[in-house]
This record gives structure tokens, sequence and C-alpha cells, in this order.
């Protein structure tokens, strides 16, 4: 019987299996033991055939797409939810949480930061005004404190001087500070919609991979920047044009060799060191487009993508610049300004020239190079006029044309956001609506956490 | 009789006038308006700003009523108001005492007048600073903390006359001043005029005598307006500096400027500056912009309003968008936003929106650009410009931009 294994074959084949079974079991019990394996991926299945109730799916009606009405799971309740996790969202999670509330916060990338981190803008700019005063202080300035102390995180910490921050370093710290401070935090979720009841908010409604869920909350404080949330719940708002651009950060400028190239010709246009060393961050402005409309942002996205890669290739053909290399562009767009809510006050150029007091100033503002003196942010440039229990906060506040220019900077986004976290949670605690909170408190509050009033 | 009565009544008329200029001029608060009056009292500054500037600024009616008053009575003015004269006449009566003959000889002033009226009629009044108001208004630019350099000059100018009388008595009000030649001139002109009309033979001595002083006087206009003519030619423009508001244009400005300082005095964000020679011999003393600290203000004409010559022609508030001082020119070299740098504040601060921010594909940068029509050269970016030592945007002469 030739086709038949003979006895050696099957003892063999006997002996491997056990061996083979063996392994296997031993690989399993060091798997229960380390929960990961330590020879391979390892996966395992959640629920088998799995099949999603599509009732609530957008159908094609008459050529239509319409979306049904749907319950929406609630993902959690709260004081005070936060939309976006930028210096703005930050700031107000932070100060909302410091004042007695109980705070959500919801950013749509894995990090905190926003435009700081994630658009590479590393330069702080405008936390100083004409004269020995350092305007952005409070949370902000506590920022700056804790990166002083890290290691490499954070470069010019001077007086009167624009400090340069690494992103990686605030990245962490933030995580850090969110953590300590005991918010509630979902990354990844995309804050889409305002749950609306009458002419006020009660939550926010977000996308993320679990699906589109709400987030019921007393207060909301948009702090998305391009004002999502308070223009998805009717508030009335300026749509602008803005220049748009994309941040990058090349290295090795430390292996230059500045003697092999003469004066005129060497790039000039290299950005300004970092913590770093060798790495320089790299601005740009952009052309004026609307940041709102995708096709216009895709076309942004991949227009400067081209220039930045091509631009280092003409800065690697110049002698002795061989070694300069493109060591990121920034995973976000530099969106500069798009919806800016009109507020029950509005922060206009004026303020600076006259000096303007407002007996509502929850922050001050200042320069960006201390070309000017400081000026005012009152409290009902946060407010929207039409709608309630939304405050905004950052880049998005109500503001004239040539103040979005200064608001959106980093500093301005610290002030307005603690602000808009400690009205939140007076609001939140005394029941009412912002707009009726009682200043007097508000004020007081951000002084015990060392914000700056003027 | 009444020479007498004149006589007593002289000095204390004097003294008042003295001690009403000086009040009119002291640097107190919210009285900018009262600045004008003393130098603008002047006709000889009064004709020569008609002659040149070819308009009347109301102001200079002042000036031809005391010229009126100068053609029936003659040298009023040097005998009852003119401050400057009080002052030098002490100094010309102690140095007589001490036995100092007084001067006779002397008739500079003559040509002076000659010379500027000539020029005035080219737009060039040539020598026109030399009008004792003007001198007299000059010496207060000294309570001026921030100009006390230059206000010195006039200070020293004034001393300097004093000086002179004190050595040669009278030498100024006889033999120097333009203002009282001018005087001199008008009755003289009067009486001519008067004799031919009541016949020869009233006046007969005087007629013969005065042919010479008229042909140097034609003579002294012919001169005159030669040089302002040739001044003209040689004026180069890229040498012009910036004026502040209403300036009527560089040569004439330069003529008709008194170099009072009034303009400096009344300029509540002391932006006006006193040419050194750095603009050309000609341009000595006149008021310049400076841009360093402050900026010339959309709300603002203060300058405009004391001037006694029309080398600042009234301004209107709400005309000055359209009033040229300059226009703005950037430097893309310096500009931050040519090294990809975040900044706005030049469109921030230009009250007048002619600043926009063009995205260049070329560069792929944003370059400022200014709109040439609604630029008027206020400074405004020029302050606000972050970048230093040198200033990104400058505000240069709108001659020299245009170019």
């Amino acid at each position: 019987m030739k086709d038949l294994m003979t006895r050696r074959d099957c003892l063999r084949i006997m002996g491997m299996s056990g061996f083979g079974i063996g392994t296997g079991l031993l690989i399993d019990k060091q798997l229960l033991a380390k929960d990961i394996g330590e020879s391979g991926f390892q996966s395992s299945v959640i629920a088998p055939n799995k099949v999603r109730d599509n009732r609530s799916s957008a159908v094609l009606i008459d050529g239509k797409v319409i979306q049904p009405r749907r319950q929406l799971p609630v993902l959690t309740e709260t004081d005070v939810l936060v939309v976006g996790g930028g210096p703005a969202g930050i700031a107000a999670a932070i100060a909302a949480k410091r004042a007695g509330a109980k705070v959500t916060i919801i950013e749509r990338y894995g990090h905190f930061g926003g435009l700081w981190t994630g658009g590479l803008v590393l330069l702080i700019l405008g936390h100083i005004a004409k004269g020995p005063k350092q305007v952005c202080q409070g949370i902000g300035e506590e920022m700056m404190r804790r990166l002083d102390k890290m290691n490499g995180a954070i470069i010019d910490r001077k007086p009167g001087s624009n400090p340069t921050v690494d992103a990686e370093a605030v990245k962490y710290l933030m995580v850090e500070m969110i953590e300590e401070a005991d918010v509630q935090v979902f990354l990844h979720c995309w804050g889409v919609d305002a749950v609306v009841h009458q002419n006020s908010i009660r939550g926010a409604v977000l996308e993320s991979k679990s699906g589109r869920q709400a987030i019921v909350a007393k207060v909301v404080i948009d702090a998305t920047g391009d004002g999502d949330i308070f223009a998805a719940a009717g508030a009335q708002f300026e749509h602008r044009s803005h220049n748009i651009g994309l941040v990058s950060r090349i290295g090795n400028l430390d292996r230059v060799d500045k003697d092999k190239t003469s004066e005129t010709q060497k790039p000039r246009r290299l950005g300004s060191p970092t913590p770093v060393p060798g790495v320089n961050w790299v601005n740009l402005t952009g052309p004026e487009v609307d940041g709102l409309d995708i096709a216009t942002l895709t076309r942004m996205e991949m227009k400067h993508r081209k220039y930045i890669w091509n631009k280092m290739q003409k800065i690697r053909s110049t002698p002795g610049y061989d070694k300069v290399y493109l060591l990121e562009t920034a995973p976000q767009i530099g969106v500069r300004v798009t919806r800016i809510l009109n507020g029950l006050k509005t922060v206009k150029v004026d303020d600076i020239k006259n000096s303007t007091q407002y007996p509502d100033v929850i922050g001050v503002g200042g320069a960006s190079y201390a070309e000017h003196g400081q000026w005012q942010i009152p409290y009902g440039a946060l407010i929207p006029k039409n709608v309630d229990n939304v405050l905004a906060a950052g880049r998005c506040i109500s503001c004239d044309l040539r103040m979005a220019d200064l608001v959106r900077l980093i500093p301005n986004c610290f002030v307005t956001g603690q602000a808009a976290g400690v009205a939140a949670a007076v609001s939140a605690r005394d029941r009412c609506r912002p707009r009726d909170a009682d200043i007097t408190k508000i004020q007081k509050i951000l002084r015990q956490q060392e914000a700056y009033l003027g | 009789m009444q020479k007498s009565i004149a006589d007593t009544f002289r000095l204390p008329v004097r003294l008042v006038c003295l001690i009403g200029a000086v009040l009119c001029l002291l640097p107190l608060p919210g009285k900018d308006a009262l600045l004008v009056i003393v130098p603008a009292l002047s006709p000889f500054v009064a004709v020569s700003s008609i002659l040149a500037a070819k308009t009347i600024q109301p102001i200079l009616a002042l000036g031809l009523v005391i010229g009126l008053v100068a053609i029936f009575r003659h040298r009023f003015f040097c005998r009852w108001v003119c401050p400057l004269g009080l002052c030098l006449d002490a100094a010309s009566r102690l140095a007589q005492r001490l036995r100092r003959k007084p001067c006779q000889t002397i008739s500079i002033g003559r040509w002076l007048l000659a010379l500027t009226l000539g020029g005035a009629i080219l737009g060039c009044p040539l020598f026109l600073f030399s009008d004792p108001l003007a001198l007299f208004t000059g010496l207060f630019l000294l309570s001026e903390k921030n100009h006390l350099l230059t206000g010195a000059v006039s200070f020293l100018l004034v001393t300097l006359l004093l000086i002179c009388s004190l050595l040669w008595p009278h030498i100024w009000c006889r033999g120097l001043c333009p203002l009282g030649a001018f005087q001199d001139l008008l009755s003289k002109m009067s009486r001519t005029f008067r004799s031919i009309r009541k016949s020869a033979p009233d006046l007969p001595a005087r007629t013969s005598s005065e042919y010479p002083v008229a042909r140097r006087t034609v003579l002294g206009l012919i001169a005159g307006t030669a040089s302002a003519g040739i001044l003209r030619l040689t004026h180069r423009e890229t040498s012009a500096p910036l004026r502040p508001p209403g300036a009527a244009d560089e040569m004439t400005f330069r003529g008709l400027c008194t170099r009072c300082g009034n303009c400096i005095r009344a300029c509540p964000h002391d932006i006006i500056r006193r040419d050194t020679t750095r603009h050309g011999l000609t341009s000595t003393l006149t008021p310049i912009l400076n841009f360093d600290k402050d900026y010339c203000r959309e709300d603002c004409i203060s300058c405009t309003n004391v001037c006694p010559s029309g080398a600042l022609m009234g301004v209107d508030l709400d005309k000055k968008p359209d009033i040229k001082i300059g226009m703005a020119r950037v430097d893309m070299n310096l500009c931050l936003l040519g090294k990809d740098r975040e900044c706005t504040a030049c469109m921030r601060w230009c009250h007048y929106n002619a600043i926009r921010y063009v995205f260049k594909e070329a560069q792929y940068s944003l370059v400022p650009v200014i709109d040439p029509a609604k630029c008027n050269g206020c400074g405004a970016c020029e302050v606000a410009c972050p970048t230093t030592p040198q200033k990104a945007i400058r505000v240069l002469p709108a001659t020299k931009s245009s170019s």
C-alpha cells in the first residue's frame, strides 16, 4: 500500500502537530498574561455578522438626497460643552472646570492645540503691547511657564519678545493640563450641528467613527474657529474670506555651508527658528479665498503642497544647502478667518486708537510686534445677538474687518477662551442665559484665575 | 499839541501791544488759534502771499488792513504796534545814551523788499522770512521742549539783531527791516499818486528825489523775479521733503514760509520738525514732517490754522482725505510679508483704506498694494510698521513717488 503513509511519516506528523499545539497553548497563555502578542498582530472579533440599521441612512427620493429624522444616542450630559480643542477651547475647558462646572471637550483631530500645533503656527504673536505689560496672562501664561520648565519646548521667552514653541511639547502639555483639570475628553469628534430648542442651544451633535451622537449641555462654547456650532444654531455671522496658507518645517539648517554660495544667491525665505535645533518653521500667507468652501480648501492644500515641495528643491540645489530638507507640511491647513460672529458688542479698530474701556471687559489684547497699545475685549463680543446658551471663543468672536487679524492670534484665543469658560460655568451654575450672567462675578473669577483685565 | 499827545501815549500803547503779542504767543493750553494773529499782522507777508500763491487766504485780511493804514499814516505800524521794533528801539536808545551814532546809511531793507516781491511774482518770495513779526514769533518756538535746538536759531537771530542795535542804533528799523521798507514804499506811492493828482507844483522837490528810489525798486523787482526763476529751474523735485498738509508747491512753500514755527507749535502730535539744510539751503528752518512717533491725524488741521502766510493753505477737515502730503511706498526687501511673516499693521492703521494685501503668484506671497487715489500720505502706516530700524513702508513726497 504505497499511498498509505509510513509509520515514520505518521509519527513525524503527530510529533510536529503536537509541538505546534503545545507552542500555540504557550503563546495563548502569554497572551492571557500580557494582553499583547509578541509574535505578531492580534485581532479579535467584537461582533460577528453585524449589520447596521440603515433605516436612518440618507435615501434618494426623486433625485434628491434625503436624510430621515432619527434619534441620536446621547454620548454624555454635561454643564459646559467645549467644541474645538485649540488654544481657545483648551483655555475654555480648563477655566470652566476650575470655575466649578462639569466640562466636556470634543476635538476633531487626535491631538489638542488646533492651528497652534496641527497648523504648525509655532510663533506666539500678540501677547505684548506697547509698554512693559504682558497682556495675555491667566491660562495662556500658565502654559508658557510650564513650557519653560519642559526641555526644548519654547525659545525666545523674554519680556517684549515673541516666543516660539515646539508643537509636540504643546500637544503633550495640553493633554497633561486637561487631565489635571479632569475634563472629559472626546478626540476624533467633529462637532457638526447644534441641538437647538427654540432660540437656544441645548448641546451639540458630533460625528465620529462611533457615528453621529449628541452631547447635551447647559452651555456650549464654540471654539471651532469657524463658528460651526453657532452658525448651525442660526446665530447671525459675517462670512469672510481671508488668506489660506500651509505652514511647513524644514530641517538641517545647522548643516548649511554658507561659504559655498554668494550673498545674493542665498535662499531668503527659510522661515524662523524653532526649539528643535536646525529646524525652522516657514509661514505661508496664500491667496485670499473662502475657507468654508471644500473645493477651495482642497485646491489650496494641493497648490501649496506643490509650491512647498518645489521651493525646497530650489533651496536644495543651492550650493551649500543640499542637506536642507522638508521635514513636514502642517497636517492642518492654515485657515485664518471664515465666520465672524455678529455679537452683542464688536471689537473695533477704534478701540485701540481711543483706548476704549468696556465695563464688561473680559480680557485684553495686544499687538503682534508691540507696535501699538492694548485694547479691551468686551464680554458682549462672545455672545450671539439672537441665539442663547452658546458663547464664541477664539478667532470667530465679534470683531470688525481690521481687528480679525489681532483677534485670531493665539494669545487672544487664550484670553477669549478662558473668559468664555468662566462665563459658561457661571451661567450654568446660576441657571441663567450667558447674556444675563453676572459680569462682576465673571470678572472676579477671571481675576482669581490670574487673567489680566486692564 | 497833537504831537505831544501822541508822544505821551506812544510808549504805553507800544508796551500794551508788546504784552498783547507776548500773550498771544505764549504756550497756554487751548489758545492755539491766537498764535496766528501776531505774524499775520504784516502787510509785507500778506502782499507777498497774494502775489506768490495767487489766492487770498482769509487770514491775510489782517495784514492788508495794516497795509491800508500804512498808506495814509506813514510807518504807523512801526511807531505804534511792532513788538520787535519796541525791543530793538529799547536797545538802540540804550546805545544812544552810550553815545553811539544812529545808523543812517544802510538801506538793505529796500532791496530785501524788492527782491522778495519780485520773487513773489514767480511764486517764490525770496526773503519773506526776514519779516520782523515772523522773527518775533519764531522766538516762542523755544517754549517747545522738543524743539529747543532749532528754536534756538530764531532766538540767536533776534539776539544778533539786539546786539547790532546796541552797536549801530536803529539799524534794523531804518536800514534792514523789509516791513519798514514796505511801509515806506506804500506811503511814498500814495504821496506820489496824490502829487500827480493834485498837479506837480505842490510837491516839487520830492518827485525828483524819488526817481532813483523807484529805479532801484524796479531793479530789485526784476532781480528778484530772475532769482526766483533760476531757483525754480534749478530745483530738483527729488530734494523735496514731506510738508505739512495744505502746503503750496515746493518752491512757493520755501518762499512763502516765514519760519515762524507756528505749525510746529500747533501740531498736537508733534510730527513737524524744522528742516536743517538737509533738503537744500532754501529749505532751511522750514517745517518738515517726521513720522517716527506719530502721524498726521485724519481729524486734525491745526497747523494749517496757524500759518500766517498761506504757505500752508487753509484745509477743511472733511477735505483732508484729498490733501496729498505724500505717497506711501513699500520696500519688499524689508516688509515682513515678503519674508513669509504674519503682519497686517499698515492695513489696520490706514484710515483711508488705501492698503490691500494682494497675493502675487510669482513671489507666492502677499504684497501690500497702495491705492494712489486713496493714500494721502498721512504716515499712519509708517508709524505702525513694525520693522526696525528702517520702516518697510514709508511716505515719500508725491512728486517723487509718481516718477
